[in-house]
């Protein structure tokens, strides 16, 4: 296949038919923060946080799964697409709980990441909160669905990295929920063994190791910028 | 400006559980004779009439069929989407109940125009009680010989209103969630089951015949510049007459909701259901197009006795629930917005609050993944701009 | 008739296996969701996902007549709220609940396409249309 050329924020570039937005961004060393995608994966959608703007369309198009065409005009970073990713953020923490305080992922959660990298101030919009027990019994992992913001990459890594296909998402609207077996707590003795991948790649506190008590929070202190 | 009966010619005139009163009335002559045709001349004809997809979209229905016509791929799908869930709407059940011959009669011409062996119907699982009516005409179509070489073949759904939406309906017919895809690929190049699909609304194929049989240039003599044709609305709410009515595209409001409903009183009409506009009445002499308002053609009429955030609240009620929670601008903001609505209908609502739904509704426009998440602000920003005052009095202390 | 013949069943539809399950046994108890993954190939937790996305497959115990009375507004404004009133007042529990002799389930629904004979409801698959606080009595009579 041929390139093709396309202006990526005022920028003539060219880029291989059939890469994504997000892809030649990338390669053009433009950074779109992304929630729901995950490389070499097929592109989820669901997050929406890679939004831009492409000229001509009616709304912003999700970067990870849009294919750039020829003469395409893309704005990654105008106020516009700013304005939404920071409220896209806000939507994503409306429901989450506000332990952070006490949570192991604090220091590495990447919610808190790109909210400090957009400079999400106070959250304007907050709903109530899904209230999951912990599921603490299974050796190799600990689900605390309460600080899910369903990204869907544990699916589809259990899916598509491990080839077990443990997790669905079940229920619809606010009440979706990533689901194991028939929305049963991961008991001790199932299925999950020791890959630990869903829980590398979880952006947030929701999936984590057991951890012995006095253990060190993972990475370097998050400071928030501002 | 009197009804004008295109899709709704055969209904009442005919037994619906006889294809025999249907071939009286010139019943599968347009199959035929589009089968005398090259599928290029039944798109030609389509595309001259200017008929725009009737489900809401409005998109030109002979770019779509064309679009999957010239992808390439053997195997591909014609669906009738019968999925109709938008509140308010009532029209496609009252075409199944009258007249499911020229359904059939248009799916199977579509069939033919995409180059599809294959179609489905997907019938909302609320519309259980018209299977067999449905089912019965379909075997007889194939009975008589109108079939032959394309196959029919009724999908039910099982309550989901987002199924309506193309890609989730594509879902749902594969067995899965009803979730949105994302776009592209477009449906005309992958769609079920990654083939090239058409999905057409019930009452767009409704008009497939008379355009084959009188012609695209007769179509298109009806309407306005950009709506050609009639369109069938379903009146409901505050008037005297609820039911269907057919008009040409264009007509005024007012004769629709206070000439043949016989509405007294107005204070707003909501258009296009839970995801339509809301209008005060002093717009009553709009016309009813692609143009100004149409949607699927609900119309809902609410007299002055009604209050704006009782109306708009169980209206975002209705999309949080019916949200297929996939992206997060829609479960989220939905949810937030219906617990904004309730303090406001409780007079505990937050000033700022009135500012950040509209920032949200700009969000959620922009960014949602499907139709049902882009249009689920169309009535709050509505009325935020045509009844502000009641929502100033919602607000805490006031 | 060729009416056999047209309803070939796709293998590995999720949907329709759940559909047809619960039209011939009633609601999606684990047992029945569980076989269904194993006749299927597919995991269990695929199947509950599938179940529990549509309203109108039920993974919770129903009864053996389910009432779905509309609550959307074209039916709210001709008075949807005095026969949801009048209904749970015949069988002495709320929306969302299942009378204690299982005669009756009663559901909430969302738009059903009735609004010209609003307010509606579906029993069963049975319509049920302009209905009055007065017509309950004797429409619920027919239902053992």
């Amino acid at each position: 296949m041929g390139n093709i050329s396309l202006t990526l924020n005022g920028t003539p570039v060219s880029a291989p038919q059939g890469m994504t937005i997000l892809e030649v961004a990338r390669e053009n060393g433009i950074d779109i923060p992304t929630m729901c995608y995950l490389k070499d994966l097929a592109p989820v959608g669901a997050c929406r946080l890679c939004v831009v703007e492409v000229e001509g369309s009616r709304t912003l198009v999700g970067s990870c799964h849009t294919p750039v065409t020829p003469g395409m005009v893309i704005q990654t970073h105008s106020p516009k697409v700013l304005e939404v990713r920071r409220v896209l953020i806000e939507l994503m923490m409306a429901s989450h709980p506000d332990t952070c305080i006490v949570c192991e992922a604090a220091n590495c959660c990447e919610l808190r990441l790109r909210a400090t990298d957009l400079e999400v101030g106070m959250p304007r919009f907050r709903t109530r909160m899904h209230y999951f027990p912990v599921e603490d019994e299974n050796p190799s992992i600990i689900r605390d669905m309460s600080k899910c913001i369903l990204c869907r990459r544990c699916v589809a890594a259990c899916d598509n990295i491990e080839g077990k296909k443990m997790f669905s998402l079940a229920y619809r609207g606010f009440e979706t929920k990533v689901i194991y077996d028939l929305d049963k707590p991961i008991g001790s003795n199932e299925t999950c063994r020791d890959c630990k991948t869903c829980i590398t790649l979880c952006p947030t506190g929701a999936l984590r190791l057991p951890m012995k008590f006095g253990q060190e929070k993972k990475g370097p202190v998050l400071y928030v910028k501002g | 400006m009197p009804q004008e009966k295109v899709v709704l010619r055969n209904c009442g005139a005919i037994d619906p559980a006889d294809i025999k009163t249907h071939r009286a009335r010139e019943g599968f002559k347009a199959l035929e004779k589009a089968r005398g045709m090259t599928p290029e001349e039944v798109i030609s004809e389509i595309k001259t009439s200017g008929l725009r997809g009737r489900g809401g979209a409005g998109f030109p229905c002979g770019i779509k069929w064309e679009g999957a016509r010239n992808s390439p791929g053997d195997e591909k799908y014609v669906i009738g989407n019968a999925d109709e869930g938008e509140v308010g709407t009532f029209k496609d059940r009252y075409i199944i109940q009258n007249d499911p011959f020229s359904l059939v009669e248009g799916l199977a011409i579509a069939g033919y125009a995409v180059g599809a062996r294959q179609g489905y119907i997907y019938l909302r699982w609320e519309y259980s009680y018209l299977l067999d009516l449905l089912r019965g005409a379909i075997d007889q179509a194939r009975a008589a010989g109108y079939l032959d070489g394309f196959r029919i073949e009724v999908r039910q759904g099982a309550g989901a209103y987002v199924c309506g939406e193309e890609s989730a309906l594509m879902e749902s017919v594969e067995g899965k969630r009803g979730e949105a895809r994302y776009r592209p690929p477009f449906p005309t190049v992958a769609g079920l089951f990654q083939k090239p699909t058409t999905i057409n609304n019930v009452e767009t194929l409704m008009n497939v015949a008379p355009i084959v049989l009188k012609g695209g240039a007769w179509y298109a003599g009806m309407g306005t510049e950009r709506s050609r044709g009639t369109k069938v609305f379903s009146v409901s709410g505050d008037v005297a007459r609820p039911g269907v009515y057919e008009m040409v595209l264009g007509s005024p409001l007012r004769e629709l909701v206070e000439g043949l409903a016989g509405a007294k009183d107005i204070k707003m009409i909501q258009i296009g259901g839970a995801t339509g506009r809301i209008i005060p009445y002093d717009q009553i002499d709009a016309p009813l197009a692609f143009e100004s308002y149409l949607g699927a053609g609900a119309i809902t009429v609410y007299n002055r006795s009604r209050g704006v955030l009782e109306i708009v609240g169980r209206t975002m009620e209705f999309l949080a629930e019916e949200s297929c929670g996939k992206c997060t601008p829609c479960r989220q903001g939905t949810e937030w917005l219906v617990e904004t609505l309730d303090r406001f209908r409780r007079g505990e609502g937050a000033a700022r609050d009135i500012g950040y739904m509209q920032v949200l509704a700009d969000t959620m426009a922009l960014s949602s993944l499907c139709g049902l998440g882009q249009a689920a602000c169309s009535g709050l920003v509505d009325t935020l701009k045509y009844f502000r005052d009641d929502y100033d009095r919602g607000i805490s202390g006031k | 008739m060729t009416k056999k013949a047209a309803r070939v069943k796709t293998p590995d539809n999720i949907l329709m296996a759940l559909q047809e399950a619960q039209a011939r046994s009633g609601p999606l108890t684990p047992e029945v969701m569980a076989g269904l993954a194993a006749s299927l190939g597919v995991p269990s937790n695929d199947v509950y996902g599938v179940a529990s996305f549509y309203s109108f497959l039920s993974i919770r115990p129903l009864g053996r007549n389910v009432i779905r009375v509309c609550q959307s507004l074209p039916c709210h404004l001709k008075e949807g709220q005095a026969v949801i009133d009048a209904i749970r007042k015949a069988l002495g529990v709320g929306p969302g609940r299942t009378t204690e002799d299982s005669r009756f389930t009663f559901e909430l629904v969302n738009c059903i396409g009735l609004c010209d004979g609003a307010p509606a409801m579906l029993i069963n698959h049975d319509v049920h249309t302009d209905l009055t606080p007065g017509k309950i009595a004797g429409i619920l009579q027919k239902y053992k």
